[in-house]
């Protein structure tokens, strides 16, 4: 076979072309992650990988960094096919990668993760040499980092940072982020850019994981398109639309719906709080306080969000919400009767459901069956339990409804929930919540880990419960699903209350501010106090 | 010898035996492995170095052996525990198990006999005729000046001081993020674990050639889990963990003066003293003050295999 | 096409059992392999184990007694990992048992049936006093139950010498060793086996019961499988890791009682003749089933036995010991490797989407 002619052989080289991936595929136990993927980016240039989540798009990554072995296809950097058995290999060919969860080590500081598995770290190390040190590199590079602090003290935005200059610091000469933005606030966001628009154009490139349509058509040069494992489309950035993107991403047009209108059932806003906190205060285990007085109140029959960057403070907020968190100042009152030192099953009893931020890990036992987990808020109650003996066949019952009403086919139902996909975990654990809570919902980041579909499911079922009478308690990093579902949008920052905003006539860049620490200024912005 | 120093010098000779142990189960623990078989390795290393010397009457080669051997199962432990990632708690049991039974059915037709070769006092010039001191610390043999001088200033520079420790200390905490920075994970893991089982036998070694100069099988007597339970105590770091087998030795060395001295205090209650020691210090330091919880807390990682190729 | 191993995060259930039975048959064979070397015939050491072990009813009566600890101890470690706790002290809470036993049996007057019931209360005092520190230290204060289980083992063994060779020590002066022969019996069920078996049994079977048909005992399964979702649900968790300690040494006591109540009828040193740390064993064998302790416990009685018949034939009975580690850590490699399948790797898509046209 002579180079070149077949359609099997890979495109003759591309001058400009700095990492060329072709025909990758990867799979896992029941599911193709990648399935015969080309992707090519050149010098200079910002490359958007776009696609829902589960789209493939990080495990492709994942590839090209040597974390993951493709099970067919090749790599080409400068041109020349490269093989990464382990990260350093691709290291060593100048690709670095910052990903979704920092690769930190918690207990060191800033200098000491920089300077960990590096040639040019110094065979005899000292804290003093190894912070001036750290300050030159990110002096060079222009990123304002603090050397002696512990990872674990830092906010995310800063971890964020600490992880980019480590990988510039391996003069890597591609960067690839995986969903940068997640994690900042729309200024911070607009510094990452402007940092990445100076790192291309001395040459080098980066790749740009997201699902973000809006700032993905803002700042890449070209995206591609990745969806259900296959490559679906790569076109210029300038060429292309939000809704063409968007149809590309999903397979068919979606419709954002305006979820706030009302039908004519649904129940009206409450006039009494529901759940109301006043002045609550939370610290947490090292004594650091997470929660700085914060006074909010939840109405029956509406859908409250909260907005921010994750780390603010919001997973405390729904753990102090749900009973799960002792509260160090404050009162928090559930129907009007104090709740503040009660545990979480009487919060559960009352009836309040608490989606969690962290399915796995706090909403499910993995290694438990699929009923012993449906069982996890009901078992106390008839019919599952009656003095004290607890009846694993109505167990069995529950669980089978509760798959049934989130449309999750289940074949052995004894089976661990670890066996289920995410998505699954996702919607058994909202079904599970969405059932006893008859008047009080905290919805922390239901969509992550979604897809499109599923996200609006999840919506429309929010929407639901709130015309049912119960108050919603949403808290998402989407500041576009906020806007489209609820009805007032909370601001929260550094734990506290930055004020609260009107959907209908906010915009996107007040509701920034306010993210970014800056209090409420305007009188056009109502009081969040009811 | 008088009273003090006789039980200084006795206190520091008994505390060697965990504290070898225990600097090679930092380092293990270091990388994120824990190995419950000190326990069964420092019988092998034990037995391994009488039946040496017995054959050789040279206590170098009975020692050499034993810290062979010791490498040697060290590195079939990391193949099962660090490759294959099975189960640390239970392999470490395992090895136990397996170590002080094969240890005991080959020490069988040694048991009793002296050790016809020993380390001997290696008195320190100058150092030596320091009134106390001198006998007690400084007229030891050269294992113990190793034990409780070189290795945990050499230890405690590696880990805290060199690159290599600072990348050494990452595979322990986030081996993730150690893969990622290009540390190689399993080669590190396989080698520490490896030069902390040789430690541990090492200790065995000690136990019969400097310390009870024969072997019988219950002559290890707990001492690898005492090992095991000064690491936690001193917080994974090799000086602490020296000090605290030092504070066993003492308590060890008390119990023999009770016997010597006819205290009204029967044998057997004088000999739980070590024991009911090493769980004070377990337990009321971190239940006292929960900020040295955090202070001297165990490597994030430890205990849990590393998957790199895992959704 | 290739061929590679995949990782899945949860096996199925009869891989992991047939990777087990490979790892106990793999064990045995390496067992008697290192026999035949040290000169030995393990074929023939074989099948004289088996003729002794089954052969006559006081063989299978000896066995029975075996079995009866065994049951108890695993059930005792199987209990405390059912929450998430390692009680690796079985050993030292029989010992305690034991000793709170003979205690009461030795110097508490009255009818033998009644001094009976106050020992089994003993028994389970003993044992429930020996996991008491260790379980409210990891509760309160994080600290491994692990190691401070196991540190308690010796000092128990050394309480057990102590009495039997000092205090309690038989006056006639005709043993050395052991106390006098306490009066009070655990009455026969057949010939030498007492009705300890059964009481085992038993209560293996209503611990089983517990936790799969109580709300406690859903609760419990929860802690020891995820203690944040234990925290969501508003458990009390603390409070369970306790009470399943404590519940977990008093069964261990009770072993304790047992044995001194009903086999060997004095206090000695070594009564607790490894037990507990054959416990451990069972426990891992029975894999959070607490049936499946049953079944542990008579695979262990079986070899504990054997290695009781051969060290008349002149090997050493520590090599029961050896054997145990050997099959506990081939049991340990099965299970992860039950992990795994071979699996073929899948062809690219013939057909693409069309793309775009990129400039």
């Amino acid at each position: 076979m002579t180079a070149g002619t077949s359609p099997l052989d890979p495109p003759p080289p591309d001058p400009s072309s700095l990492v060329r991936l072709t025909g990758i595929t990867k799979t896992f136990p029941g599911v193709i992650a990648c399935r015969d993927v080309d992707l090519d980016v050149r010098r200079g240039e910002i490359h958007a990988l776009l696609g829902e989540n589960g789209a493939g798009k990080s495990t492709l990554m994942n590839i090209l960094t040597g974390i993951y072995q493709p099970d067919a296809g090749d790599i080409w950097v400068d041109g020349r096919r490269r093989h990464f058995a382990a990260p350093v290999d691709a290291m060593g060919a100048g690709i670095g990668m910052v990903h979704q969860h920092f690769k930190l080590v918690q207990s060191f500081t800033v200098a000491e993760n920089i300077h960990l598995g590096w040639e040019r770290t110094p065979g005899r190390i000292r804290a003093r040499d190894l912070a001036a040190r750290t300050l030159e590199l990110a002096h060079t590079v222009g990123l304002a980092v603090r050397p002696d602090a512990r990872i674990d003290e830092l906010s995310t935005g800063e971890q964020q940072r600490v992880e980019i200059l480590r990988v510039l610091a391996r003069r890597a000469r591609v960067l690839i982020l995986d969903e940068p933005t997640a994690v900042l606030s729309p200024l911070e966001a607009e510094e990452l850019f402007k940092t990445l628009k100076r790192f291309v154009a001395q040459g080098n490139a980066v790749i740009l994981i997201s699902h973000k349509l809006g700032e993905v058509l803002g700042s890449a040069d070209r995206i591609t398109v990745l969806r259900g494992g296959l490559k679906i489309s790569t076109t210029r950035a300038a060429d292309s639309t939000a809704k063409a993107l968007a149809r590309l991403m999903v397979g068919h047009d979606i419709v954002r719906n305006a979820l706030r209108v009302r039908g004519p059932s649904a129940a009206r806003v409450a006039s009494t709080p529901v759940l109301e906190l006043r002045d609550v205060a939370v610290c947490d285990a090292t004594g650091r306080p997470r929660l700085d007085r914060i006074s909010v109140k939840l109405h029956g029959g509406e859908i409250l969000g909260v907005a921010g960057v994750t780390g603010n403070g919001q997973k405390e907020l729904s753990q102090a919400l749900t009973g799960m968190l002792p509260v160090s100042a404050g009162n928090i009152l559930l129907g009007g009767v104090d709740f503040t030192h009660r545990n979480a099953r009487e919060f559960a009893d009352f009836g309040v459901g608490h989606i969690p931020e962290d399915r796995l890990h706090s909403g499910l036992a993995p290694a438990l069956s699929i009923i012993d987990n449906a069982a996890l808020r009901e078992y106390a109650r008839a019919p599952l339990s009656r003095r004290g003996w607890y009846r694993p066949a109505q167990a069995r019952a529950l669980a089978e409804s509760i798959a049934a009403a989130a449309e999750v086919r289940i074949a052995d139902f004894d089976m661990p929930a670890a066996n289920l996909s995410g998505g699954n975990q996702q919607r058994l654990v909202a079904r599970r919540e969405m059932r006893i809570a008859t008047r009080v919902l905290i919805a922390a980041y239901p969509s992550r880990g979604l897809d499109v579909g599923a996200i609006d499911t999840t919506m429309r079922c929010l929407a639901q419960l709130r015309d049912a009478g119960v108050g919603v308690l949403l808290i998402s990093e989407d500041l576009e699903e906020l806007l489209t579902t609820c009805d007032r949008i909370a601001v929260m920052c550094r734990g506290a209350l930055m004020g609260v905003a009107d959907p209908e006539s906010a915009s996107i860049e007040e509701i920034g501010l306010l993210m970014a620490g800056q209090h409420a200024t305007t009188t056009a912005l109502p009081d969040l106090r009811g | 010898m008088d009273l003090a120093t006789g039980l200084l010098h006795t206190a520091v000779l008994a505390g060697g035996v965990p504290a070898l142990a225990a600097l090679g189960e930092v380092l293990t623990e270091r990388v994120g492995v824990i190995n419950l078989g000190v326990e069964g390795l420092m019988a092998l290393g034990a037995v391994t170095a009488v039946v040496t010397v017995v054959a050789t009457l040279n206590p170098w080669l009975g020692l050499l052996a034993a810290l062979g051997l010791g490498f040697a199962i060290g590195l079939v432990f990391a193949l099962v525990t660090v490759q294959v990632r099975a189960n640390q708690v239970l392999c470490g049991l395992a090895l136990t198990l397996l170590g002080s039974g094969l240890a005991a059915a080959i020490g069988k037709p040694y048991s009793g006999t002296p050790v016809p070769a020993l380390f001997g006092p290696l008195p320190l010039p100058y150092l030596s005729r320091i009134p106390v001191l001198g006998q007690a610390l400084f007229s030891q043999n050269i294992l113990v000046y190793v034990i409780y001088g070189m290795l945990p200033a050499g230890l405690h520079y590696l880990l805290f001081r060199t690159r290599h420790g600072l990348n050494l200390r990452a595979v322990g905490e986030n081996p993730a993020a150690a893969d990622a920075a290009g540390i190689p994970v399993q080669r590190i893991r396989f080698c520490y674990v490896a030069v902390g089982a040789a430690l541990a036998a090492g200790s065995g070694a000690y136990l019969t050639l400097c310390f009870v100069p024969s072997w019988s099988e219950g002559v290890v007597a707990g001492r690898g889990w005492i090992a095991v339970a000064l690491v936690i105590f001193a917080g994974y770091r090799p000086i602490n963990a020296v000090l605290g087998a030092l504070l066993f030795g003492v308590t060890t060395a008390l119990g023999f003066l009770g016997q010597a001295r006819n205290w009204p205090i029967a044998a057997p209650l004088l000999s739980m003293l070590p024991y009911l020691a090493t769980l004070v210090l377990l337990i009321v330091p971190v239940a006292a003050s929960p900020s040295l919880r955090r202070l001297m807390a165990a490597p994030a990682a430890l205990g849990l295999g590393y998957f790199r190729d895992e959704r | 096409m290739t061929y590679r191993f995949q990782r899945s995060a949860t096996p199925p259930g009869s891989r992991v059992i047939a990777a087990r039975g490979i790892a106990v048959v793999l064990a045995l064979l390496t067992a008697g392999a290192v026999l035949r070397l040290t000169g030995a015939a393990p074929v023939a050491l074989a099948r004289e184990v088996i003729t002794d072990t089954f052969g006559s009813s006081f063989a299978l009566q000896d066995l029975a007694l075996l079995v009866s600890p065994l049951i108890l101890t695993g059930l005792s470690v199987s209990v405390a990992l059912r929450v998430g706790a390692w009680n690796i002290g079985a050993e030292g809470q029989f010992n305690a048992g034991a000793v709170a036993a003979t205690g009461v049996g030795l110097y508490v007057p009255g009818p033998p049936l009644v001094v009976l019931g106050l020992m089994l209360v003993a028994g389970i005092g003993g044992g429930i006093l020996w996991v008491a520190g260790p379980a409210l230290a990891r509760a309160y204060a994080g600290v491994s139950e692990l190691i401070s289980t196991l540190l308690l083992n010796f000092v128990a063994g050394l309480l057990v010498y102590w009495l039997a060779t000092g205090p309690w020590l038989e006056p006639s002066g005709r043993a050395i060793g052991t106390t006098a022969r306490i009066v009070p019996e655990i009455p026969a069920l057949w010939d030498e086996v007492h009705w300890g078996l059964a009481a085992a049994v038993i209560i293996a079977v209503s611990v089983s019961m517990l936790l799969t048909f109580t709300r406690w005992g859903y609760e419990i399964r929860l802690c020891g499988s995820n203690l944040q979702a234990a925290h969501y649900a508003g458990m009390p968790v603390r409070r369970h890791l306790i009470t399943v300690m404590l519940l977990s040494g008093a069964i261990a006591g009770t072993a304790g009682m047992f044995e001194v109540a009903g086999t060997v009828h004095h206090l000695q040193g070594g009564i607790s003749n490894n037990f507990g740390y054959l416990g451990i064993m069972v426990a891992v064998l029975a894999r959070r089933s607490m049936l499946g302790v049953l079944a542990g416990a008579l695979f262990m009685a079986v070899l504990l036995n054997s290695g009781i018949i051969l060290s008349t034939r002149g090997v050493d009975v520590s090599t029961v010991l050896a054997v145990t580690g050997l099959v506990l850590l081939y049991t340990a490699i099965g299970d992860e490797i039950a992990h795994y399948r071979f699996v073929r790797a899948p062809e690219p898509a013939a057909a693409r989407i069309n793309e775009m046209s990129s400039t």
